[in-house]
């Protein structure tokens, strides 16, 4: 370690400084051969952490005095919902919205893309079946109309497992997978058909 | 002034050096497997031991106990004795501290992979280990403590400060946090519950992170830093500073582990501010690393351990300026439950943990071997195989973090979930899952060239068993003029017992209101005690460590409560003993799974096939199969027993209950084989698969079963 003596220190004392940065080593810390510097913390550090503490504070008193809504996390919360509620399109209700086979291209593509994504899961991507019934026989359980579909998919099964769709897909998502049953799935001939169910119709 | 001959005793720190290679390959090697679990899901087809849930506890407790605790070991019984000029107070301990920690590493791989496991993060060793690591850390206590007594130096240094600060901590997260009632030899239930259990095991969490893989590698950095370098400490004033408002302000940040989860609202601020004022002493750390290196930049170009160790500290300055990022509310509503926890924490372990312990290595291998390293060259070649690999492990985790945090909170302009399939937001971030495993294979390739150089190393050197030193005795009389914070550097009694209090009062301020005041966790009275069907399925979800993969937490967003169902109430998880809110959602969450018509509730039929074969009913998840839940007959001998302990802990079954317990345990698992085999599926009312089943569909249900799931619209 380069380390020379200075005697002229401006409080007349004795220290060393190491020349390589010029500053002051502790008197009398030496451990292992490993000295310590005098410095203090470089200033912008001082400034970060009392900044830091200020944000506590603030923080703090902001919930704890003034229950300040976006800290408590339960405003949080409805704040978003009834945001979400204000926001949300008027959807076409029952009343409004026709139930009607869509057999146009795109609509039909649609209603694929959601059917793989999500009905695949318990019916599988070509329909045979698994947990759901097979879709591509003339066996309906709860019939093969388009509205008989569109309530099934809204409303669901739920003792047999089928969840309402009406909190994840919106009418029109639902009346294109519907109709991509109708159209596509119905009718084709899966790698592996499940049972037949229900009674058959036509 | 007389001097004193003494010696110092290499064979200790070359027996954790050994050891900490040994176990850091093994604990990497695991990790790799888990990696390639995630991406290849039948890759350990049916093999229970093998399986992601089971292996997961192992590669964390490995990486951090094994690997990481001993390098804390290796360092400190090298550096102790000599910042002290006196040798380890006692051999013998020495030894009972190294095999004993080699022994309680051993039944850890043990046990974790048969399913022995208490079910919290971390803390997951059963509770006759629990006592041992109790022991042997007393130990290392006692060996630490007593060598400071009988010291020839006047006063400690900083690096002993972060030693003290490192023992007493660990020592009192481990006891409190471990508190158990045992069931049987290997099975216990802790004695918290719910989101008392959360607030202690992340008070525990947290700082196992804070005193176990940062104080120690800061005592450590403060003393190999310099040393390598030659080079003296920047500032003995910032050392002050930063040691004290560091292990004062860590131990109340654990909250942030629990951020929009059921705990209340004043604890959950405590954690953020907490976090975020921790960012100056963190840096503090990482200023007097750096700076120390002063007038030797030119020789970190050339020197293979100072180069790791830069980056080391770099990687520390990075992740403490990360987690207090991660505390704020709103970062944390993204990063949490992602991969961006896990790509931080291993910009943690991987460089800061990692770097640092091969830095110690390559600078110790010649000192003890008497030769110079074997292959400078292999040591560079190595640290550029870590640094890359950090990278291609941690940037892709990231981006897929927030990739699949956006996706789970993505709506249509209708209002609906935009990818209301979880799967989607998995397939979505696999091949950010083939990247990691790509870096972790880098950096391991980097251990193995570190193996190398330690085998060879050690062929052509001479091991020095033994060290001479001398220095005068240590006069007690020589420090009676000290002041301020050098009288209390000459008491090093004196100071463990301030850092014992000053480490004590987050805890005692959080937990004495969340366990004395009622509101904080209010009472359902929908909310009753589990079935021992449930409760027996619930200690298999525990032995599979599910919780690995599937939190049980849905947060107050309207993206959750969409995706997954109402959000998470504290008095919900009363009875959960542990509680099982988990942290990462590599599968989705399980809290209202048994709920009807919530969008995670599936019917058992389809519970029992998935567990059979997840891609049969899901082609693309990435969960692994369980077949030998279907094979396996539930042990019901247990029953009696576990409602008996369970009595003890308050959970209210009535008395005599344990006698007839496994009566109603029969009754309800008749009830749901009978149901699968009217949907044809041959199923034995006694198999495991039955009693996980009737958990899964308990949970979250205690509060829907009057009225239908809350909707929106």
């Amino acid at each position: 370690m380069t380390t020379e003596k200075n005697p002229s220190d401006k409080h007349n004392e004795d220290y060393e400084i190491d020349t390589l940065t010029n500053d002051r080593l502790m008197k009398d810390h030496e451990y292992d051969g490993i000295r310590e510097l005098d410095n203090g913390p470089p200033s912008w550090f001082n400034w970060l952490f009392i900044l830091t503490i200020a944000f506590a504070v603030i923080y703090l008193v902001r919930l704890w005095v003034f229950r300040a809504d976006d800290l408590i996390q339960m405003k949080e919360y409805n704040q978003e919902m009834a945001e979400a509620e204000r926001r949300a399109p008027a959807l076409e209700d029952a009343g409004v919205f026709e139930v009607k086979l869509l057999t146009d291209a795109q609509s039909l593509a649609n209603g694929k893309q959601t059917f793989d994504n999500i009905c695949a899961v318990c019916h599988l991507v070509d329909g045979g079946g698994l947990v759901g019934p097979n879709l591509t026989d003339n066996y309906w359980i709860h019939g093969n109309s388009i509205d008989d579909l569109y309530r099934i998919t809204t409303e669901g099964v739920i003792e047999k497992g089928m969840i309402p769709y009406r909190d994840q897909l919106s009418p029109r998502q639902r009346l294109e997978v519907n109709s991509y049953i109708l159209e596509k799935i119905v009718g084709s001939t899966p790698a592996k058909a499940k049972d037949p169910q229900g009674d058959l119709y036509e | 002034m007389e001097l004193q001959k003494f010696t110092y005793d290499n064979r200790i720190a070359r027996m954790f050096l050994n050891a900490t290679v040994l176990w850091g390959i093994v604990a990497m090697l695991v990790g790799l497997l888990i990696a390639l679990e995630l991406v290849f899901p039948r890759l350990t087809h049916g093999v229970s031991f093998l399986s992601f849930g089971r292996l997961r506890p192992l590669h964390t407790n490995a990486a951090i106990f094994a690997f990481v605790g001993n390098a804390i070991f290796m360092g400190i019984y090298y550096s102790l004795p000599r910042l002290l000029k006196t040798p380890i107070y006692s051999q013998a301990l020495s030894s009972i501290n190294f095999w004993g920690w080699q022994l309680i590493i051993v039944s850890a791989a043990l046990t974790l992979p048969f399913g022995y496991t208490v079910g919290k993060e971390y803390a997951e060793l059963e509770w006759p280990i629990d006592i041992a690591i109790a022991i042997v850390w007393v130990v290392f206590g006692i060996n630490l403590i007593m060598t400071t007594i009988k010291r020839r130096t006047k006063h400690i240094y900083v690096a002993i400060w972060f030693y003290i600060a490192t023992f007493v901590t660990v020592a009192v997260l481990h006891i409190v946090n471990s508190i158990s009632i045992p069931v049987s030899f290997l099975k216990s239930y802790p004695v918290y519950a719910g989101v008392q259990d959360a607030l202690v095991q992340w008070w525990y969490g947290h700082n196992a992170v804070a005193f176990f893989l940062t104080t120690p590698f800061l005592g450590l950095m403060y003393y190999f830093v310099p040393k390598a370098a030659n080079r003296p400490v920047y500032s003995y004033k910032l050392s002050i500073i930063h040691f004290w408002s560091l292990i004062f302000l860590y131990i109340w940040a654990g909250p942030h582990h629990l951020l929009y989860s059921a705990l209340p609202d004043w604890v959950q601020a405590l954690g953020v501010v907490f976090s975020v004022m921790l960012i100056a002493p963190s840096w503090g750390g990482m200023i007097n690393g750096l700076l120390t290196l002063r007038g030797a930049w030119d020789k970190v170009r050339q020197d293979p351990v100072l180069k790791m160790f830069v980056v080391g500290i770099t990687a520390y300055g990075m992740a403490t300026f990360e987690g207090p990022l991660l505390s704020l509310k709103s970062v944390n509503a993204i990063s949490h439950f992602t991969d961006w926890t896990i790509a931080h924490v291993h910009i943690g372990a991987l460089g800061w943990n990692g770097m640092l312990t091969f830095g110690m290595i390559y600078w110790l291998l010649p000192r003890l071997y008497k030769t110079k390293l074997w292959s400078v060259k292999l040591a560079n070649a190595h640290f550029w195989l870590a640094t890359t690999g950090m990278l291609f492990f941690a940037i892709p985790l990231y981006f897929a973090g927030i990739t699949q945090s956006l996706m789970w909170k993505e709506f249509t302009e209708e209002g609906f979930l935009k990818y209301p399939n979880f799967m989607e937001t998995v397939v979505q971030i696999l091949p950010m899952y083939f990247l990691r495993v790509f870096g972790g294979l880098l950096y391991i390739s980097g251990v193995v060239l570190l193996i190398i150089n330690v085998i060879k190393t050690a062929q052509i050197g001479t091991f020095v068993a033994t060290e001479e030193d001398e220095a005068p005795a240590f006069k007690p009389e020589s420090i009676s003029g000290d002041r301020g914070h050098r009288r209390i550097e000459g008491k090093p009694v004196l100071f463990t017992i301030i850092a014992l209090v000053v480490i004590s009062i987050g805890g005692i301020v959080q937990f004495v209101p969340m366990f004395m005041v009622e509101s904080n966790v209010p009472t359902i009275s929908a909310v009753t005690p589990y079935t021992p069907l449930e409760l027996q399925g619930r200690d298999i979800y525990l032995r599979e460590g599910c919780y690995n993969c599937h939190s049980q937490m849905v947060r107050p967003f309207r993206s959750e409560v969409e995706r997954y169902g109402d959000y998470s109430k504290a008095g919900e998880a009363v009875y959960d003993h542990p509680f099982q809110f988990g942290s990462k959602r590599t599968g989705p969450d399980l809290a209202r799974a048994g709920v009807p018509g919530s969008l995670v509730h599936k019917p058992n039929s389809w519970h029992y096939n998935h567990f059979l074969d997840p891609q049969k009913m899901i082609p693309q998840s990435i969960m692994p199969p369980y077949p030998w839940l279907i094979k396996r007959d539930l042990d019901i001998s247990s029953t009696p027993k576990k409602i008996r302990v369970m009595q003890a802990l308050g959970v209210p079954y009535p008395d005599g209950y344990d006698q007839i317990a496994n009566d109603d345990l029969m009754k309800q698992a008749n009830q749901i084989a009978q149901g699968l085999r009217n949907e044809g599926i041959e199923v034995d009312d006694t198999k495991e698969v039955i009693a996980m089943i009737a958990y899964i569909q308990r949970l979250g249900a205690d509060i829907h079963r009057a009225g239908s799931l809350t909707s929106t619209k």
